[in-house]
């Protein structure tokens, strides 16, 4: 007997399981850390050999051990940017910053991409090894921007203002520049495995049901596959896959090359003279794949506090709001017969994986791909409220401008722009409950 | 339900109550629990947390010390006082990774002075370079040329050693400026984060469920520190000691130059141990657990006390024990993952059942 699959309701369902049965119940600062619950022995070897290459610091070359970081890069490790496999430090340049800088020049590149600038790249390395120099150094400075809200109160945002400076050569002067803070790294198996048809199936490219929300698939092309494919993971959705988000992180972000990525980010640059010549990939294939399995098999924290009335009372505005019309909050995973506990999972990632027009306020005027200078990827939810815990310090946003989750709210404009004014005319009281159920999740 | 029976039901009703009267300790049970509860929150911070991080600082002012007096006298002697400064240092400070969460991880003074592995090659270039070598620009580096490795690296050498012949003035103004990196940039910071404004982290866990904003409940303070004690065992017991052991390669162990590793190793245990215990006579997770589950307490107790005393087997350094010494390194690592299933299992779950508040 075939019987076809129809929606369930949430009854029976425990709507604490954010990544179904990859979740973790831990609420503690390693929150974001652990396993995914039931892997087998041999995964869950790959997954530990994983987490040591996360933590793992790399040296220049040569050295008999962790060599190739550099000569430029952004950080030593993918722990000092992803704490505590949560986020960064909005800062630039320093040991604990996680925040870079991508560059491009107008136009695109043979496959639609950002066009690279001769000298630098699509990426901005502000640390090298001693004895080269840094592409640039990058301050950054805010200014306050209050917003009043209807009642009377006032909240200061503050917006980041980006100063590049120190070329170790000359910077042309029509770039166009994109922050980019590290996000948190947990549930990314589950989104690579949301069906391709899901995603699409949350555009609506003419507005047809007039909230305002249109939405868009970025299609980018992918190194390793060498096709263009759908978008997912970046603040722009503008990487296909896990394996090549983590080889590419580790080949710009820290100068290492593999075979995903086999160049060095600063090929061809004055940097190079004097690096060891070495055709071979300087992360061995065993490393990049034990990362990549460990961030796939990061397990989801459970929600905390869902019977609160508040949290409850704020789950409601958040849905009146149609924060859910791009937050997604239920969706079906697919399957990958290697990795059964995170098949045909029902989970709940809040997000769309599509980006949005969110408005001047957050644009950086740089395209990628499909992504326009004002588009940005829905950030996913779950595990939000432990960042706090996770990280010490909290930030928000593609740029971590944000220190709380009322000011992330607030800079949210263009398809968001409705939603952001009936959440500025709620009370007091219920602007808390609406963040309030945001921290629960 | 007939006559009689409903007789007995009422006595037997009567007969409970009166027993449980005369039992009476329920309420009192649950507030003497909660009442140890926050007694054994006080010990840990003032007596575990406050006074390890105090002796740190102790240490790193020592280790400072010794290293100002080798620079102003280089000889065999105040080289080998700076090596014994340097081993206190890190008995300490690996001890104080019993309890690894708060302004250790969020402020980075973890990652700032215990990076491995050392940057040999970014080392040369450095000394060679025109770098000033200050405080200020040691902190400026890249965390693998600062903290306790790399001074390891300076005072104990490569391979054969070094004698204090070879210290060249470089190297021993980086040696100098480590250990102050070490005590200004790091350890006192770290001790101030814990006792003092702004960020007073000795008060948060204080307050635990009763105005923390770090610890809502007291439940989530115990589980945290419970799963920085089982983290530990799980660095120990399946990373640090089990990598080198697995590849037969001495190279990639802990503290290499000074053959420190198995003591390393130890006194991360020893942490566990502390926190669980007590020190200096305070409370600690034990009567917690004692006044419910007497049992399970001896068994944690035991395991601990059979996971450190296993390292005494192996006699020799832990570089050499990973060829020489296999079968008794496979049974501390054992010792060590038995021990971690024990707090990951059962006082996960006692901590879950018991602390409510």
């Amino acid at each position: 007997m075939c019987n076809k699959a129809s929606v369930f309701s949430d009854n029976g369902y425990d709507i604490r399981l954010s990544g179904g049965d990859a979740t973790i119940f831990d609420a503690t600062s390693h929150a974001l850390t652990n396993p995914v619950n039931g892997l087998n022995t041999r995964d869950l070897h790959a997954h530990e050999v994983g987490d040591k290459a996360f933590e793992q610091v790399f040296v220049a070359a040569p050295a008999l051990l962790f060599a190739g970081l550099g000569p430029v890069f952004n950080n030593i490790s993918c722990i000092n940017c992803h704490r505590n496999d949560g986020e960064g430090i909005p800062t630039a340049g320093f040991s604990n910053s996680g925040l870079l800088m991508r560059i491009s020049l107008p136009g695109t590149d043979a496959n639609g991409g950002p066009l690279a600038v001769p000298g630098f790249g699509g990426q901005l390395q502000d640390q090298a090894v001693l004895g080269s120099q840094p592409e640039v150094h990058v301050n950054i400075n805010y200014s306050n921007v209050p917003i009043t809200y209807p009642d009377g109160l006032v909240v200061n945002l503050r917006q980041p203002v980006y100063e590049v400076v120190s070329p170790y050569t000359t910077l042309p002067p029509n770039c166009m520049y994109s922050p980019r803070l590290a996000p948190p790294v947990v549930g990314m198996g589950l989104l690579e495995l949301i069906p391709e048809s899901t995603i699409l199936s949350f555009q609506d490219p003419n507005d047809a049901n007039n909230d305002g929300i249109r939405g868009k698939a970025n299609y980018v092309y992918d190194v390793y596959t060498k096709q263009k494919q759908l978008g997912r993971f970046g603040w722009k959705s503008n990487t296909a896959f896990l394996l090549t988000q983590v080889a590419t992180a580790y080949q710009q972000d820290m100068g290492l090359t593999s075979y995903v990525q086999p160049f060095e980010s600063a090929a061809g640059q004055s940097q190079m003279n004097g690096v060891p010549v070495n055709n071979k990939p300087e992360l061995a294939d065993t490393i990049l794949n034990a990362t990549t399995f460990y961030v796939k098999t990061l397990a989801v924290p459970a929600r905390r506090d869902i019977n609160d009335p508040d949290v409850q009372r704020g789950e409601y505005f958040f849905k009146q709001l149609n924060c859910t019309g791009c937050h997604q909050p239920t969706v079906q995973t697919g399957v990958d017969l290697t990795m059964p506990l995170l098949s045909n999972q029902r989970i709940h990632p809040y997000t769309d994986l599509l980006v949005h027009d969110m408005g001047p306020g957050l644009a950086d005027g740089r395209p990628d791909y499909l992504a326009g200078g004002a588009d940005w990827r829905t950030a996913p939810l779950w595990g939000i409220g432990l960042l706090e815990k996770a990280n010490g310090v909290p930030y928000f946003l593609h740029d971590g401008r944000a220190r709380t989750l009322e000011e992330a709210i607030l800079w949210h404009g263009g398809e968001a722009q409705n939603a952001k004014n009936q959440f500025m005319q709620l009370s007091k009281a219920d602007r808390d409950r609406l963040i309030k159920f945001i921290q629960s999740l | 339900m007939c006559k009689i029976e409903k007789i007995i039901f009422f006595a037997s009703v009567v007969a409970l109550f009166i027993t449980s009267c005369n039992k009476a300790p329920v309420n009192q049970t649950i507030s003497d629990f909660a009442t140890e509860e926050q007694t054994v929150i006080n010990d840990f911070v003032n007596n575990v947390a406050l006074g390890q991080y105090s002796n740190l600082t102790n240490a790193a002012v020592s280790l400072n010390g010794s290293i100002i007096t080798l620079n102003s006298s280089i000889t065999e002697t105040n080289l080998n006082s700076a090596r014994t400064a340097w081993r206190n240092i890190r008995n300490t400070w690996e001890q104080s990774e019993g309890f690894l969460f708060g302004p250790v991880e969020d402020n980075d003074y973890d990652p700032n002075t215990d990076t491995w592995p050392t940057d040999y090659t970014q080392i040369d270039s450095l000394l060679s370079s025109s770098n000033p070598l200050e405080v200020s620009d040691i902190a400026d580096l890249p965390q693998s040329l600062r903290g306790y490795h790399p001074l390891e690296y300076v005072i104990f050498g490569h391979g054969e050693g070094r004698s204090a012949t070879e210290l060249t003035p470089r190297l021993l103004k980086y040696a100098l400026n480590l250990s102050a990196d070490i005590l200004y940039n790091n350890v006192q910071p770290l001790y101030q984060s814990w006792s003092s404004a702004p960020t007073n982290y000795a008060q948060e866990v204080l307050t635990a469920g009763n105005g923390s904003t770090k610890f809502g409940k007291r439940q989530d303070l115990f589980l945290a520190i419970n799963g920085a004690m089982s983290d530990i065992c799980e660095e120990v017991g399946e990373g640090k000691m089990l990598e080198p052991f697995i590849a037969k390669d001495s190279g990639i162990t802990e503290s290499p130059y000074s053959n420190n590793t198995l003591s390393d190793f130890k006194n991360n245990i020893i942490g566990v141990r502390n926190v669980y215990l007590g020190l200096n006579g305070g409370a600690g997770l034990k009567d917690l657990v004692a006044l419910k589950n007497k049992s399970l307490d001896n068994q944690i107790q035991s395991q601990l006390n059979a996971a450190i005393s296993s390292f005494d087997n192996i006699t020799v350094s832990y570089e050499q024990a990973i060829y020489d010494q296999r079968t008794l390194v496979q049974q501390t690592i054992t010792q060590i993952n038995t021990l971690k299933e024990l707090l990951d299992e059962d006082l996960h779950d006692f901590i879950l059942t018991n602390v409510k508040d």
